[in-house]
């Protein structure tokens, strides 16, 4: 329990000095709102060359401009949760701030989860920007269960946080280069189905290139929440991508946090660990 | 240099004075050594590109310091300093050997070690540039685990004791580098830890400044409580020699010396050139009145003050049997200097000499 304590007041501390820091860039939040409300706009627009003409048997692409608003909201959150702990290591050594941090009794794994709580939790607002938006301008209606949903959201979260930790184990180590960023940030929009639905990779390019969404775990959480927003199914009919996404889970997890630790005991025998 | 006229009846000099009693080890390192690895040799061996050798920047260390003890660690740049606090700060693994903080072993038991420490460096990029420095205490007091009072408490203390109250809520980037270096000493005593890291902790400080921290330093060392253990790292080889009780000279990896500052002057140069200034003696008086023990001297007046140099090992009763002598003839003593190896003299011989025997 005072573990937990512990934990919880650095976690504080973190979100504190991050939110600090934003207010010192506070042009930046203004920005981002107005490009996400123009980007919701422009989607508006470009689904209405689809109304009435929008092929069924894609049933969660109906409604084109809710299928894109829900796949950015939720790529958003996916990036942030893959992105944000090597990010925290690298600006945190690129400042040449990790020193000072490393000096507190901070583990580097409560540093690093710590240090992207901010991330997400403006990943919060940012995705739910995009759905509020579609919901109060364009009359995008969301149905469902939303703790379904939700669960689906976490869970990927954490599976793509693990491919998050692989990527900042290559951050402590090499510290630029990361090989993992650049493979899941370019394929998951093209593979994921942010934009169109993943069967059409099948249809025109072929069984081999429509496969590689299904090594995705983008693609089942996509598929998840929209099929439980969109279309409105429940546990039952969700299951396949949620076991699916466990799985993945299952075997990243414990794979990240072996090589997060070796990573981190090669940088400081290196003498590097702080190192940019 | 000009040192204080011992009074006839005091036999011990200032060294004593200044030592600590036997303590308890607050720090403890043996044979501690650190070679840095090439970073991916394998890989370069593989692709057959020259690597370049591995660096050695520890050789087989070991020391103690106790509790309540400032200890002073010098060196030439890239003498191996900077790695020997890292390792014991835990930011860097040694490759053999073991740091022990307060019982705590530095690997095995890192946050323990940390609990304990403060670490401050000249490095200004440690701090977030855009927060205030009660933004900065403040979220450096939390990772510390102080509560909400207890940090503001504490920040308070410290903003006062390091004179930084009126720039509370100025932005970190904003301060000059003296005042960046005096942030820095306060986040290291946050926690009120038991031993402090201090690297170069008066570099960028104006004179008064300087004097200040050293007497910060040196009150915390002293502190009846709960003295703090300080390992002080600086080229400033006087602000050593006014506030170590032990120095450790260290070259190319190895500690060369270790003692205290005025016997490790003693050691590299055991004579010294004393001049004594009196009045109401006339060189003839003086000549007469000086022992026959003070072997070879110089004599020399002007009318109204008489000057009388001559050498002598650094421990033996010459100065005192001169003062004694012009003082019992009439003489009243205005000054008395002496030219003496200073640690820069030590620090000169180790460099020059070859990395054999190791004196401790």
């Amino acid at each position: 329990m005072k573990r937990v304590g512990r934990f919880l007041g650095r976690l504080r501390a973190f979100i504190v000095r991050d939110f600090q820091l934003a207010l010192s860039y506070r042009i930046q939040f203004l920005f981002r709102t107005l490009e996400i409300l123009f980007f919701v706009t422009t989607l508006f627009f470009i689904s209405k060359i689809f109304t009435g003409g929008a092929v069924t048997s894609y049933t969660q692409w109906t409604n084109p401009l809710a299928a894109w608003i829900t796949g950015l909201a939720v790529l958003n959150y996916f990036m942030t949760g893959f992105s944000s702990f090597a990010n925290a290591i690298r600006q945190e050594q690129a400042q040449g701030t990790l020193e000072g941090v490393l000096m507190t009794p901070v583990s580097i794994p409560t540093f690093i989860v710590s240090s992207s709580a901010y991330d997400f939790a403006q990943a919060t607002v940012y995705s739910s920007l995009y759905l509020l938006f579609g919901w109060l301008f364009f009359d995008v209606r969301f149905q469902g269960n939303f703790l379904l949903a939700f669960l689906f959201l976490i869970i990927t979260t954490l599976v793509l946080a693990s491919v998050g930790i692989l990527s900042a184990s290559f951050a402590v180590v090499f510290k630029r280069g990361d090989p993992f960023g650049i493979l899941l940030a370019t394929t998951s929009t093209l593979f994921s189905g942010v934009f169109f639905p993943t069967q059409l990779l099948n249809e025109y390019g072929g069984r081999i290139l429509g496969g590689i969404s299904r090594f995705l775990p983008p693609t089942y959480g996509l598929d998840g929440i929209r099929r439980v927003l969109i279309q409105g199914q429940g546990f039952n009919e969700v299951r396949e991508p949620l076991f699916t996404l466990l799985m993945f889970l299952a075997v990243l997890m414990p794979f990240s946090f072996w090589v997060f630790s070796r990573a981190v005991r090669r940088a400081q025998r290196e003498g590097s660990l702080i190192q940019y | 240099m000009t040192v204080p006229i011992p009074p006839p009846d005091h036999d011990h000099g200032d060294d004593e004075a200044r030592e600590t009693p036997a303590q308890r080890v607050a720090i403890s390192i043996r044979q501690l050594s650190k070679t840095y690895p090439v970073a991916l040799a394998r890989l370069k061996k593989f692709f057959r590109r020259k690597a370049t050798n591995p660096v050695e920047a520890l050789r087989d260390v070991s020391f103690d310091v106790r509790e309540g003890e400032i200890f002073g660690l010098i060196g030439r740049n890239g003498a191996g300093k900077t790695t020997l606090t890292k390792i014991i700060a835990t930011l860097v693994q040694p490759t053999s050997g073991a740091v022990v903080v307060g019982g705590f072993d530095s690997v095995r038991e890192e946050m323990a070690v940390r609990a304990q420490l403060g670490l401050a460096t000249a490095e200004e990029r440690s701090f977030y540039w855009r927060l205030t420095i009660e933004q900065n205490l403040t979220f450096f007091a939390r990772l510390y685990g102080l509560a909400d009072a207890r940090a503001r408490t504490r920040i308070a203390e410290l903003l006062a004791r390091l004179e930084l109250e009126p720039l509370a809520h100025r932005r970190f980037g904003e301060l000059s580098t003296g005042n960046k270096q005096r942030v820095a000493v306060a986040r290291a005593m946050l926690s009120s830890p038991r031993i402090l890291l201090l690297d170069e902790p008066t570099r960028s400080l104006d004179p008064l400044a300087a004097a200040a921290t050293r007497a910060l330093i040196n009150s915390l060392a002293r502190d009846a409580d709960m003295p703090v253990t300080v390992l002080l790292t600086s080229h400033n080889l006087a602000e050593i020699e006014e506030l170590c009780a032990r120095v450790a000279v260290i070259s190319r990896g190895q500690i060369r010396a270790l003692d205290t500052p005025e016997r490790l002057r003693a050691v590299h140069k055991n004579a010294e050139r004393v001049r004594i200034t009196a009045r109401g003696l006339s060189t003839e008086q003086a000549r007469d009145a000086l022992p026959q023990a003070l072997g070879e001297f110089e004599l020399s007046g002007d009318g109204r003050a008489l000057v009388v140099q001559f050498t002598r090992a650094v421990d033996d009763d010459k100065l005192d049997s001169a003062v004694r002598a012009l003082h019992d003839a009439g003489g009243r003593i205005l000054a008395c200097d002496s030219e003496r190896a200073t640690l820069l003299d030590v620090l000169e011989t180790y460099e020059r000499e070859p990395q054999e025997g190791v004196e401790t």
